[in-house]
């Protein structure tokens, strides 16, 4: 019976090179989870400074492009203010029309229209109050988020 | 052996260990320490900074979309002063290219205080002079000569008047700092400027946060029509030089809404240089003289006066009056114009003979308190609540005022000892013109804000007079200026009006010399489409309103009907009845 536990116990006792091993596996296995989440960690990292750069980048092209508009706005009303247009009238041989040249058509149906709708100068577009998650929080408050969404409620 | 190994082993790894210890309680006591939290927060002044954001001040539009105040760019010019090499080459440069004394940014640039970075040149410079230093620039930066090194430019909006002069009285100006002055640019600054927003923006991209949208200022769309307002100053400038007046104001407006179309007052300013302001007003009154400035409008006010009578009832289109040219108010005389008796009259023939006499007789029969009444129904002594910065209220002195006397119910009933301004006799003659209801002039038309456009629903100031009494006294007013062969006429239109010439009060009394000429008439008189009011100051060429600002009038009234596509009356008749 004695001789039997012997065995079993032998046959299961492992070497101890063989246990040195099985520790310095867990150490590798710990040490290559680190790096793999260190890795992530930094690929996020960097991908959120490229994003903020570009919002950056963006925001100044943004400013930039505002400032195009209102200065093209004007220098197309520079360009077509009266006394510019009465010169190019003038230069094209065109002169103030006097009431009784005037003929009136009776168009039925025609309504006269009413002053112009300006919609266009303005952004009508919606706009997000808050940038998305991913751009703002790190990669523990990611985890913590998931760990909090994944419990039970 | 292998204990020997052993042994040095662990003291290695205790050593290692020790130094381990200390490095990281070294890092933990660096971290705690009272210096750590002022190195901190040195570091937070780095990490980022509160930036404000100004919206673009919203534009200014006529009611056919053409923009009358806009924005440009302009630049502020600094130097960067650690990157700076050659200060006097750079101050050569610079106030060769902005006109600046060599001096003054020579001293800027040198003399400034060791912990400034950055000095400003000059702001506000044109996009000109700026791509023309970029030029310099790029040939120095080629040829590596570090003459221009650290020269920076930083771009922003600056308000801009594509039509000049046009309008000006009515749009105001934005000086510098931001802030609208006079007309709509007051009226509606707060719109227009709009909200900004200061926002702290971090260095580090890694804390990128979003900057909240900062909405444009409002955009505002007039009433006016630009072409018509361009006629009309037009036209004001050459009466001013034909009949010699010092200043003058015309007031276009329909009187179905009291949109006003066309506001024209001298002098003019171009609003992009604004700096001329002092050197053409004495006081903000002058700005636009159309709402700023009060004075005795004289026979125009008779028209106010025949409405209250023929709504009281006290007179009709055919009472006679048989005028003696003179009649005693509150015991003192008054006399006709020209100090003449013009015999029997009806009511169209003291309106078109502008008969003092008659005028006081009626007012005499209303008694003080229904000529009053209406007086103040009509809106005179109060402003017409005009969206425009700087409006005058008039005067009108009323029994129990300490200067009033009797003979001011004379006096008043034809335009003299009260005072009123062109836009309030125009807000009056709006409820002749106008079925008896009277409309608040207003100059805005709608505001567009995030995309949507919100109209200014028109208003009413209260009905002083019926329906049918604006029709009689419009049908008696168009009479009187048949019969006169009034030079307001226009062909093919069948206009209404009166004309006003009255002295000017000066401290030694009524000034024998000057006079001051108003018009005020609309038209056509089946359906007015316009209303319009001129006033001319001391015109030298002549002295009467039915030589100088009757005149004026009927050419005003021919740009209107042309540009606001109003058919002669046949042929308006004639497309009715099909």
């Amino acid at each position: 019976m004695q001789g039997q536990a012997t065995q079993i116990i032998h046959a299961y006792r492992q070497a101890p090179w063989r246990v040195q091993r099985q520790w310095i596996g867990v150490f590798l296995l710990a040490l290559i989870c680190a790096a793999m989440v260190a890795a992530l960690y930094l690929d996020v990292t960097a991908r959120t400074a490229v994003a903020g750069r570009e919002i950056q980048e963006l925001r100044i092209q943004i400013t930039t492009v505002q400032r195009e508009n209102a200065d093209l706005e004007t220098q197309l009303a520079d360009l077509t203010s009266t006394e510019v247009m009465q010169q190019r009238a003038v230069a094209l041989g065109y002169r103030p029309v006097q009431p009784g040249e005037l003929d009136y058509v009776a168009v039925p149906g025609f309504v006269k229209p009413e002053p112009d709708i300006l919609l266009a100068a303005e952004d009508a577009t919606p706009h997000f109050e808050t940038l998305p998650a991913e751009y703002t929080q790190s990669l523990l408050e990611w985890f913590d988020d998931q760990i909090k969404v994944g419990a039970p409620r | 052996m292998r204990q020997q190994y052993a042994i040095r082993s662990l003291v290695i790894a205790v050593c290692l260990a020790f130094v381990g210890l200390a490095v990281i309680v070294q890092m933990v006591r660096i971290q705690t320490s009272e210096q750590a939290l002022i190195f901190l927060s040195q570091g937070d002044r780095y990490a980022g900074e509160f930036q404000t954001f100004y919206p673009e001040r919203g534009e200014i539009y006529d009611r056919n979309g053409h923009l009358l105040a806009g924005n440009r760019t302009v630049y502020e010019v600094g130097v960067s002063l650690s990157a700076m090499q050659d200060p006097e080459a750079m101050a050569y440069i610079l106030s060769n290219q902005m006109g600046l004394p060599y001096e003054d940014v020579h001293k800027k640039l040198t003399d400034s205080p060791s912990s400034w970075e950055y000095v400003v040149i000059q702001d506000y410079v044109s996009v000109e002079t700026v791509d023309a230093l970029q030029k310099m620039i790029e040939k120095l930066d080629d040829a590596d000569d570090p003459r221009l090194a650290g020269l920076a430019f930083k771009p922003h909006l600056q308000r801009s008047y594509p039509e000049k002069a046009l309008a000006s009285n009515v749009l105001g100006f934005v000086t510098r700092d931001g802030r609208g002055y006079f007309g709509i640019e007051e009226k509606y600054n707060d719109l227009l400027a709009g909200n900004p927003v200061q926002v702290w923006v971090p260095s580090d991209p890694n804390k990128a946060t979003e900057i909240p949208r900062v909405p444009n200022g409002t955009t505002l769309v007039l009433t006016l029509n630009r072409d018509l307002q361009a006629q009309v100053e037009s036209i004001l400038d050459e009466a001013l030089l034909d009949y010699g007046a010092n200043n003058g104001t015309v007031i276009v407006i329909d009187p179905r809404n009291g949109e006003v179309l066309a506001m024209a007052a001298t002098p003019h300013m171009d609003l992009n240089n604004y700096d001329n302001y002092f050197s053409l007003y004495d006081d903000g009154s002058q700005y636009n003289r159309a709402i700023g400035m009060a004075y005795e409008p004289g026979s125009v006010l008779k028209i106010l006066t025949m409405a209250a009578a023929l709504d009281t009832g006290v007179v009709r289109p055919e009472t006679t009056f048989v005028d003696t040219g003179a009649i005693e108010v509150g015991g003192i005389t008054i006399q006709n114009w020209n100090r003449d008796s013009w015999g029997q009259q009806n009511m169209v023939g003291c309106l078109q003979h502008s008969l003092n006499v008659c005028l006081a007789w009626i007012s005499s029969q209303m008694g003080t308190q229904s000529f009053y009444g209406y007086m103040q129904r009509f809106g005179l002594g109060h402003p017409t609540g005009v969206d425009l910065a700087g409006e005058a209220a008039g005067r009108l002195k009323v029994p129990g005022d300490g200067d009033w006397y009797p003979v001011d119910l004379g006096t008043n009933a034809f335009g003299q000892g009260v005072s009123v301004t062109p836009l309030q006799m125009l807000m009056a003659a709006s409820a002749i013109a106008n079925h008896g209801q009277m409309v608040t002039p207003h100059v805005l038309y709608s505001m567009v804000r995030d995309g949507h456009q919100y109209n200014v629903p028109s208003q009413y100031a209260g009905s002083p007079i019926s329906a049918d009494t604006a029709r009689t006294l419009n049908e008696m007013l168009a009479v009187s200026l048949e019969q006169e062969s009034s030079l307001a006429l226009l062909p093919g239109y069948r206009l209404a009006g009166k004309t006003g010439t009255a002295q000017i009060p000066r401290d030694y009394g009524y000034d024998p010399y000057h006079t001051n000429v108003s018009f005020v008439g609309w038209g056509p008189v089946d359906d007015p489409q316009f209303l319009v009011y001129v006033w001319l100051e001391s015109p030298s060429a002549s002295i009467w309103s039915s030589e100088t600002a009757a005149p004026v009038f009927a050419k005003v009234a021919e740009q209107s009907v042309i540009l606001l596509n109003i058919p002669p009356d046949a042929v308006r008749q004639q497309l009715a009845t099909k």
